[in-house]
């Protein structure tokens, strides 16, 4: 009796043993480092842009052109920022003004530019709706924004040379931010 | 007299408050939120195991919003140097993938990180962003992402798993087996 005993145990232990790697990685480590209190947070001033009334193949700047708004990098992170636009949509259906990928206008499709001041190596950069850096400029590196740092910047909006008048169009435009590489 | 000097007083006062209320500069600045940690790293995560970590977002709004979580791979160019690509955006799983913050308030969004069992996946270094927007816009908004770095040990997690199960099976049965057989013979006949 007590001999069969043992005896299964011992098949019983002999076959447990081709589960020992599967215990055996229970016991890895996955490590989860996050940054300390890293914070992303960065404010924009202004962030609206009241046009008014704009007529068709003008050029419209923010006032002050290039002062117009304040990027304040107001966490604790030096960070890299990208800029990316859309379509003007009309507010009450769905009329639209395409935004240009080529720094040209047409008909219903208008053009928008922006300008960091500072930036002398760069005029003023289109908008598009493929998201390109905003600061740094690309292939520059060491040039991030720093935690209290700031960028001031301005728009400039080209209108489509022919579109439907007297409807009221919105667009955006976006910032974003990332911990610098 | 000390009647006009209560009138003038009191229109003094009333000016005052109309004139400070129009000076002022709103307190509201619009889209005022902030997320941290701006930067998550995992390591030795195994094909076929998961990880999770939270996300805190701080509206620092006077009005509640809502914010949206999606998953984003960079260009090479904006990677740290020596990462790839995650290959499939749907291993990161946000919870909820949408949250409502109140007004002065934080929230918390749970990422699950999760990497199919396959040999392929192992021994690799990825990096993803997780993009966190407002979901009402003013004309400029402000978008974040938190740069998610991956890397995965050389063991696939699942195969183990197979070994364990059919092992654990083969040893319930022996010792079923066993039972029957020494109750069969210390049965008196």
């Amino acid at each position: 009796m007590k001999r069969g005993i043992v005896s299964i145990v011992l098949v019983a232990i002999l076959a447990l043993i081709p589960c020992l790697p599967a215990l055996a990685q229970d016991t890895g480590t996955i490590t989860i480092t996050m940054t300390g209190v890293s914070e992303l947070s960065i404010t924009l001033d202004p962030t609206e842009w009241p046009i008014g009334d704009v007529a068709s193949n003008t050029e419209y700047e923010t006032q002050p052109p290039i002062d117009w708004c304040t990027l304040t990098n107001t966490g604790n992170v030096n960070v890299n920022t990208f800029i990316v636009g859309e379509d003007a949509k009309w507010v009450d259906g769905a009329y639209k003004w395409t935004l240009s990928s080529d720094e040209t206008n047409g008909e219903h499709i208008y053009g928008l530019w922006f300008r960091i001041h500072g930036d002398t190596a760069r005029d003023y950069v289109p908008i598009t709706k493929t998201e390109s850096e905003f600061w740094p400029p690309s292939g520059v590196t060491g040039e991030e924004i720093g935690a209290s740092d700031s960028k001031q910047f301005g728009l400039r909006l080209l209108t489509p040379t022919f579109f439907y008048a007297g409807r009221q169009m919105r667009t955006h435009v976006t910032i974003s931010a990332v911990a610098a590489a | 007299m000390t009647r006009q000097i209560k009138y003038f007083i009191w229109i003094w006062f009333i000016a005052a408050l109309i004139a400070t209320a129009i000076l002022l500069p709103s307190p509201i600045l619009a889209q005022n939120f902030s997320v941290a940690p701006a930067e998550v790293k995992i390591e030795n995560l195994s094909p076929g195991d998961e990880a999770e970590f939270e996300l805190t977002i701080y509206n620092k709004d006077n009005i509640s919003h809502t914010f949206i979580l999606t998953a984003y791979n960079p260009e090479k160019s904006q990677r740290r140097p020596g990462r790839a690509e995650l290959p499939d955006d749907g291993w990161i799983n946000f919870s909820p993938q949408e949250v409502e913050v109140a007004a002065s308030s934080d929230a918390k969004v749970k990422v699950e990180v999760a990497i199919p069992s396959n040999q392929e996946w192992a021994g690799k270094i990825w990096e993803i962003w997780l993009r966190v927007a407002p979901k009402d816009k003013d004309f400029l908004a402000v978008n974040y992402y938190i740069r998610l770095l991956v890397s995965t040990s050389g063991e696939v997690r699942s195969v183990s798993d197979i070994g364990l199960f059919a092992g654990i099976i083969a040893v319930l049965l022996l010792l079923g087996c066993g039972v029957y057989y020494f109750r069969c013979k210390t049965k008196p006949k």
